[in-house]
């Protein structure tokens, strides 16, 4: 029961309170690529929760085994893409092997989902907040579904922000970032801001 | 010849400085920069950390042969460029401290997949001979640090009235300047002003250009 609920209130942690673009505006770079389209939103979120959990399961073996090790945190960059290279390599293989089709479809911008900021930010962070192995599986599905808030967020707002309204040197990009300063701003204010 | 690759060295060298800058024009790098940038000191060790990664991380994944698939070559570039976190760190800590390590927390290594390792490498670098990729490479750092420390003195100036070690009175402060969506509005207004610049300083290059043809012209038919 311990072990759910620490599953649960990572993933709330991580979806709301440390919503990885809101709150660390981790992996924003990507958002604003795929917040243009639909599908690209799901695609990315499926991509990010498939990853992150099947990652967040394994760093959490490196990091029982070997994270009392003195210069441990020096590796850690390298383990963890180590870690989410096999993940990712694994799974286009097998991809490759029985979904063809799909594979095709995704191959891509596959890497896009895999190596970013909010992938490896999540499993950095896992490891100074995440307890027990569900709690660093729950803290990197909660990012994943952060992600997607944040990306359905901007979705909706992506015409009116590249609406002929907006002066044209602020279009695309410099508003879309301001739109997401400003949603960030209001989720402080739900969380309570200290200065 | 050689005026040609003076031109191409020249443009690769302000391309990354300002028509392809990675936080004001394509933001591939806002996330450290709108976080942990929000102090003098923190930007200046943030671009120190990022050039010693970058530089590190893109020369050597420049040499990955193209044989191998992409597929594979992303995981050897992200590897490289973990690799090149370690020089980074130990250069933080010997100039400015464990505490400064600690202070950038998640965003030095996160740089090691950072788009312009992973996928310039790949679209720009690659192609390019060396002396000019390290040229280009040059750009895209500068472009990076400037912005960097621009923002965090910005941000040091408004939120802590000082500059590093210096204080100074300016009147009023603003602490929500500090946050990561202080971070972000100063970004988005800072991209959208520089656009605006780069844009206006484009037309009138055109305009000139147009001028010198009409009299280039009308020299010909006099």
């Amino acid at each position: 029961m311990e072990l759910i609920g620490s599953f649960i209130s990572a993933a709330l942690l991580a979806l709301f309170l440390q919503n990885a673009i809101y709150e660390r505006a981790l992996g924003i770079n990507i958002l604003l690529y795929a917040s243009r389209r639909r599908q690209d939103v799901i695609g990315f979120t499926l991509g990010l929760c498939y990853i992150t959990t099947l990652s967040s399961a394994a760093v959490w073996c490196l990091d029982y085994f070997f994270g009392d090790y003195k210069h441990y945190y020096l590796i850690v960059p390298v383990l963890y893409i180590l870690t989410v290279g096999i993940i990712y390599m694994a799974s286009l293989l097998v991809l490759w092997r029985y979904f063809h089709d799909l594979f095709k479809k995704i191959r891509k911008f596959v890497h896009l989902t895999v190596f970013n900021c909010a992938v490896l930010g999540a499993l950095f962070l896992n490891a100074q907040l995440g307890e027990g192995i569900l709690g660093y599986i729950g803290y990197g599905l909660g990012t994943a579904l952060g992600f997607a808030v944040a990306g359905f967020l901007l979705y909706i707002a992506y015409e009116r922000l590249n609406a002929e309204l907006v002066p044209a040197s602020f279009r695309g990009m410099p508003i879309m970032i301001i739109y997401v300063g400003i949603v960030s701003m209001a989720l402080h204010a739900f969380a309570g801001y200290v200065t | 010849m050689s005026n040609n690759n003076k031109t191409t060295k020249k443009s690769g060298l302000f391309d990354g400085l300002s028509r392809q800058n990675i936080v004001l024009m394509s933001g591939i790098a806002i996330a450290p920069v709108a976080v942990v940038a929000n102090n003098f000191h923190n930007s200046a060790a943030l671009a120190l950390g990022f050039t010693i990664i970058a530089l590190l991380g893109v020369t050597a994944c420049r040499f990955i042969p193209k044989k191998i698939v992409y597929t594979v070559r992303v995981i050897i570039y992200a590897l490289i460029a973990g690799l090149a976190v370690i020089p980074a760190y130990l250069a933080l800590r010997h100039f400015y401290g464990m505490e400064m390590v600690e202070n950038l927390g998640v965003y030095l290594p996160l740089m090691a997949v950072n788009p312009l390792i992973l996928t310039k490498t790949e679209t720009r670098f690659s192609l390019r001979p060396p002396h000019l990729m390290l040229v280009e490479l040059l750009g895209y750092i500068m472009g990076f640090n400037i912005v960097c420390v621009a923002v965090g003195t910005t941000r040091d100036v408004l939120v802590n009235r000082q500059i590093g070690a210096i204080h100074f009175d300016v009147g009023f402060e603003v602490p929500a300047l500090s946050s990561t969506f202080g971070g972000l509005i100063i970004i988005g207004i800072a991209a959208g002003a520089f656009r605006q610049q780069y844009n206006m300083r484009k037309a009138r290059k055109i305009r000139k250009a147009e001028k010198e043809r009409l009299r280039r012209k009308m020299i010909e038919e006099l």
